[in-house]
């Protein structure tokens, strides 16, 4: 998993609004910088990578809740939590995959047919998350959340 | 599971009070779910107490910095914690689903033995082991068995870990820490924190 990256000029005493336009703007672009390639099946870490980064931005946007002006702030979550969403239904069976995938090489060959028939409904809901998620995206372009994350900062509470 | 409200957040004040004032209401949070989540039965209870020490994990994350040098350890500790608990979710999560998978297995091995039968007047013993999931059985009851013995074994290590958090003075240390702010005043000779702020002596006396 990527290391947050820093955010500049952070300490104790600046006010929790200036650290709160700070942090989300950091975060906003570490989420949209990630987008590259994560609907590709056959690299699971693009698709944990931008699902650790909108984890961060969510968590950042509610810790940082009373700075922002609430009509615009609402939409804004609610956006990112579905993104988040949608990265979750395809990142879940990638894992279960990985796991099921362990397992099948350390347990007996007469084991197998068992891990697979389990391993083919997860590919099943792997195929359907990575759909949901080609969905979010696309909607998150459309809405152009990154924008609107940005807007937030320049209209707080 | 939603996060207690944290009462009179002042964006205009300092950010180190802001996030202190965060990370005692999350802590509350988390350690609320104690003893309750002990019980090896109290699954949805394990899992919102997960969800609780994500948050805590991530406001740690963010506010580490501006806290005193337990913090960093907290947030450590914190996500161990999370991962810990994430194991045994993964668990809950899916030895049902392996139960219910052998479940619907069985009824189409069923439903091909009684085709195969046809108008017969009895089932032929053999028709048992010839449906399509035949050779399944066997890794879906090692999955299962799997899933099982692996929840009971981490649950033991959670509570080994939760009882080694409380002799280390995870709570205390982590609300004095939270206290705390590098480069700013040294507690008070009392013991105490910044005036009007709990500090050591009253975190110590949390239950």
């Amino acid at each position: 998993m990527a290391k947050a990256r820093e955010v500049p000029g952070l300490h104790a005493q600046l006010s929790y609004r200036e650290a709160a336009a700070a942090t989300v703007r950091v975060r906003a672009e570490e989420l949209f910088d990630a987008r590259e390639g994560v609907l590709d099946t056959e690299d699971i870490e693009r698709v944990h990578a931008m699902r650790v980064a909108t984890r961060r931005l969510r968590a950042v946007l509610e810790i940082y809740r009373p700075c922002f002006d609430a009509d615009a702030y609402r939409p804004v979550l609610r956006d990112v939590k579905a993104l988040a969403d949608a990265l979750g239904a395809r990142r879940d069976p990638d894992v279960q995959l990985d796991a099921l995938s362990a397992l099948a090489a350390a347990m007996p060959r007469t084991d197998l047919a068992g891990i697979d028939l389990l391993a083919d409904e997860v590919r099943a809901e792997q195929a359907q998350g990575n759909e949901l998620l080609a969905v979010a995206l696309a909607e998150t372009e459309r809405s152009d959340l990154h924008a609107r994350l940005l807007g937030l900062l320049e209209d707080p509470a | 599971m939603k996060a207690r409200k944290v009462k009179a957040l002042d964006p205009d004040g300092p950010l180190g009070d802001q996030l202190e004032r965060i990370v005692r209401v999350r802590t509350a949070e988390l350690f609320a779910f104690m003893p309750r989540a002990g019980e090896p039965d109290e699954v949805a209870h394990l899992h919102d107490m997960r969800i609780a020490a994500k948050r805590l994990r991530y406001i740690l994350e963010i506010a580490e910095e501006s806290f005193g040098p337990y913090a960093a350890t907290a947030s450590k500790r914190t996500k161990e914690l999370q991962d810990l608990l994430g194991e045994i979710h993964d668990c809950d999560v899916t030895l049902p689903r392996v139960l219910a998978l052998t479940g619907r297995a069985r009824a189409e091995d069923v439903e091909t033995a009684r085709t195969k039968a046809g108008a017969a007047k009895d089932l032929e013993p053999k028709l048992a082991s010839g449906g399509p999931n035949a050779q399944a059985y066997r890794g879906l009851a090692a999955l299962a068995t799997y899933y099982r013995a692996r929840r009971e074994l981490l649950f033991d290590r959670f509570l080994v870990f939760w009882e080694a958090l409380q002799r280390e003075g995870f709570r205390a240390r982590l609300e004095y820490a939270a206290a705390e702010r590098p480069g700013g005043p040294e507690p008070s000779a009392d013991g105490n924190g910044r005036a009007g702020e709990p500090g050591l002596r009253s975190a110590l006396s949390t239950p």
